[in-house]
């Protein structure tokens, strides 16, 4: 490489390097150094030079063995993660497809109403939530369905393990969740030149046709980028499980993800163990990069990184 | 130019040295240590002539409590020594003056202990913590808390007042760390009109319980037939959330331990933690106790429940005597009130928790709260390294003060908690004084009596005063959850074997085994708790 054009280089990378260096590498080399520490209650003068190698890692490996809530927060994990993120991706993308044919007031307006969750406090959102779910006749799905006569007794939805825990959570989220894929896709979607869907439309194409053949193909990308965008932000979300479970609307257990247990752990009520939370952030990030990696292999992310045809 | 720049050098360097010598008299300290005597008018003037000395013209402190909406007091006990001590130093000619620059009270008492673990090691923790003495062992132990055993010594007299089961909860392996500022007693509430309808006779009850003659079995009965009866929609209520403290008083009252001194280890007391189980289970099963209470909410189902009288029996807490006249609770009728003393008096019936079955006694479970100082306190005030000694004295002196049996008893009345010193208990039986907090007509600082003005009023009355008196001698029964680090862990555990034996998710058996598979399978949890005894056979509830 040239001197000149390294010195160009260096110059405009450099403020992002060192934010990466401040803000995400030196983090990950504290969280990895402190996972082999006994830092609990924050107190960092005794225990930060505490060194004590893979003990943590043990003893999370000794509970996933025995203890049978570290065994349903994996569980939930993959559960919550795994159809959260069909809801998120998929259905941000039947909203965008269902917007882009109709008129562009109409969607808008429409379009908005699924950002309200996301621009909810969180606080708030998640109370809005608690009085629907509550498990007794206070809450509002029990006593709609109990004057509708459809059910005689509340159900105490986020108790019922697995699955009633697993579908409150999964709702409450992926209601948030899926207005990001809306909004990308939307912005995809409107970069198509209306050429080819009239043209389609000419042809004598339905909607379903124009979606499956012309649109989704060329909004590839897009869903990879979405994909993996949400699969590593579901991984590490915990602010409304937090409050729900806190709350004990849904199981603790069957509530609980990996990354709520790593909060939880660190900060929680009893004898706060940073050194195991760090340890359980540790594997959650080593999920997070094998989970990304292979979604962008799989997806083929290194063609998108081809460089164009053409002058350069 | 370089001239000019090394000019320039030499004249900060000179400036530096300059401004090192002017002044630099002024800037040694005179004194920095002060010996407490006992004699706290003395102690305090001999502080304020070091601070005085030392050009310390203003101490800044900060108070940090929690609690329900008439416990303030935990923080304004602080704010009245501090006015009471700049008393002192003002009639004896002292220029020094303690502020109070925050009272932060928070519902939460487990999430301000959270903010105070993760903020102490950053210096920005409250000077005064004043909260549940099970976080005491944790903060002694991480060195968060100031160890007060020497200071103590000089006042004994203050201490020896003290309830000696208190001092003992202050105490963390056999030091002293905090002062006791409230304690409770958790009753047993039985509905007087509930009890009327069903035949059940009161009279001589609390007698019959502390015999061990009335039992959880007869508990189940009553309940039973006030629900099989139409009189209730539920027999028996009881809190909800961590185990700790309230469900426990189950192991107690089943003759069961949680700790070991002997070994200095947690009990899983497997025979009395079955026994605990098996009831919640059956109240459950029978439909006398809902499934899901462990979710239910405070303010819109459980005080509801019974303060409507949907309920005939209810384990609670002293504190909810005066609870439910503060908040609106009481929906029947319309808009939700609060009831009103007489009501509360008519309509609840208050006893020791039963014994579990005959032989055993019959118990009440306290968790007393604590005011704890800062191993740090005071070190935002000036000279802080070389006057520690003195801050931390003066903060210890506070607390003594803190503690005037007249601060802990207007606390008591009014939040409905039991006094901590035998002086307190005296006061909140005396009619004049009574009345004059009633008309706060009493020595106290305008800020205090501004902030309690509402809650006195609807508070000082001689129906709850009475009410205090008479659970006083529910002390004498108390048990502690034991003061063990990995304690909160523990009930954690136990807490969510009840939810799961209550949903009918488990046996009480399979629950028992849950807890203990819970506990082997963390190696730190497992290294602190001895599992004791074999689940008991052929064991049956009710018993005759």
């Amino acid at each position: 490489m040239r001197k000149g054009k390294l010195r160009d280089l260096s110059f405009f990378l450099s403020p992002m390097v060192l934010m990466v260096f401040l803000f995400y590498l030196i983090p990950l080399v504290m969280t990895v150094y402190i996972s082999m520490t006994r830092m609990r209650n924050w107190n960092v003068d005794r225990y930060l030079t505490e060194f004590v190698g893979l003990y943590n890692y043990e003893r999370l490996f000794y509970m996933f063995q025995h203890d049978p809530t570290f065994k349903a927060v994996i569980l939930t994990t993959v559960v919550f993660v795994g159809i959260t993120l069909i809801i998120n991706v998929f259905g941000g993308l039947a909203l965008a497809l269902a917007t882009f044919f109709i008129d562009e007031k109409p969607a808008s307006s429409y379009r908005l109403l699924w950002l309200l969750p996301r621009m909810s406090p969180i606080a708030v959102y998640s109370l809005v939530w608690y009085y629907f779910f509550h498990g007794s006749e206070i809450g509002t799905l029990n006593s709609i369905l109990m004057s509708l006569g459809i059910i005689s007794e509340p159900i105490p939805w986020g108790q019922v393990t697995p699955w009633g825990a697993w579908s409150v959570i999964i709702f409450v989220n992926g209601l948030v969740g899926v207005s990001f894929g809306m909004i990308v896709f939307t912005s995809a979607l409107n970069q198509i030149p209306r050429e080819l869907v009239i043209a389609a439309r000419v042809d004598g194409a339905s909607s379903w046709q124009i979606s499956r053949r012309i649109l989704i193909p060329m909004i590839k990308w897009h869903l990879l980028y979405v994909l993996t965008w949400q699969f590593l932000s579901l991984l590490t979300t915990y602010p409304h499980l937090f409050l729900l479970v806190q709350w004990d609307l849904v199981n603790r257990d069957y509530g609980t993800t990996l990354a709520l247990y790593v909060f939880n752990t660190a900060f929680g009520r009893g004898e706060q163990d940073q050194g195991l939370a760090a340890a359980a952030a540790v594997i959650l990030s080593i999920i997070g990069i094998l989970g990304g990696f292979v979604t962008l292999k799989v997806l083929k992310f290194e063609k998108m990184m081809k460089k164009p045809r053409g002058d350069f | 130019m370089r001239a000019a720049a090394l000019w320039l050098i030499a004249l900060v360097i000179l400036g530096v040295i300059a401004s090192g010598c002017i002044g630099g008299e002024e800037a040694k300290t005179s004194q920095a240590e002060v010996q407490l005597t006992g004699d706290f008018t003395k102690d305090v003037v001999e502080i304020g002539k070091i601070l005085e000395q030392n050009g310390v013209k203003e101490v800044k402190f900060s108070a940090w409590g929690s609690g329900d909406p008439n416990s303030v007091m935990r923080v304004y006990g602080i704010v009245e020594a501090a006015r009471r001590i700049n008393k002192i130093w003002a009639d004896n000619g002292i220029n020094v003056k303690i502020v109070v620059t925050e009272t932060h009270y928070v519902a939460s008492f487990q999430d301000a202990y959270k903010e105070y673990l993760s903020k102490q090691p950053l210096g920005q923790a409250g000077d005064f913590f004043v909260n549940s003495y099970a976080f005491l062992p944790t903060l002694a132990d991480e060195g968060y808390i100031l160890d007060m055993t020497d200071y103590a010594k000089a006042y004994q007299s203050v201490i020896d007042d003290f309830y000696p089961s208190l001092i003992e909860a202050s105490k963390y392996n056999g030091k002293l760390y905090g002062l006791p500022q409230d304690t409770e007693a958790r009753p047993l509430y039985i509905r007087n009109d509930v009890a009327q309808k069903i035949g059940f006779d009161l009279n001589g009850l609390d007698e019959k319980v502390k015999n061990g003659e009335f039992t959880w079995s007869d508990v189940y009965y009553w309940a039973k037939k006030a629900k099989d009866e139409g009189a209730v929609e539920w027999g028996l209520i009881h809190r909800k959330g961590s185990a700790h403290p309230d469900l426990i008083q189950f192991i107690f009252a089943f003759g069961g331990k949680l700790y070991d001194p002997n070994t200095g280890k947690l009990v899983v007391d497997v025979p009395a933690v079955y026994k605990w189980l098996y009831v919640e289970w059956k109240f459950a099963r029978d439909g006398l106790l809902p499934e899901d209470i462990m979710s239910w909410d405070w303010a819109k189902q459980i005080h509801p429940t019974i303060v409507e009288g949907r309920t005939l029996f209810d384990i609670g807490g002293t504190w909810y005597w005066t609870e439910w006249q503060t908040k609106q609770y009481y929906a029947k009728g319309g808009t939700p009130r609060g009831l009103k003393p007489e009501e509360v008096k008519a309509w609840f019936y208050y006893t020791l928790f039963p014994a579990g079955e005959r032989g055993d006694k019959p118990v009440t479970l306290s968790q007393p709260f604590v005011w704890m100082i800062n191993s740090k306190a005071g070190q935002l005030n000036p000279k802080y390294d070389e006057l520690k000694d003195v801050y931390h004295k003066l903060a210890f002196l506070m607390l003594i003060k803190a503690s005037d049996p007249d601060i802990n008893a207007i606390h008591s009345v009014i939040s409905a908690h039991l006094p901590v010193r035998k002086e307190a208990a005296k006061l909140i039986k005396d009619e004049k004084w009574l009345n004059d907090l009633k008309a706060l007509n009493l020595d106290l600082s305008d800020e205090v009596k501004s902030n309690i003005k509402d809650i006195v009023e609807a508070t000082v009355n001689p129906i709850n005063a009475q009410f205090l008196a008479d659970v006083s001698y529910m002390l004498e029964y108390t048990h502690l959850a034991p003061a063990h680090p990995k304690y909160p862990a523990l009930a954690d555990i136990f807490k969510d074997a009840v939810d799961k034996v209550l949903r009918g998710e488990m046996t009480p058996e399979e629950a028992v085994n849950y807890i203990i598979q819970k506990v082997n399978a963390d190696p730190e949890l497992k290294d602190s708790v001895e599992v004791q005894g074999e689940i008991p056979k052929d064991w049956k509830f009710p018993q005759g």
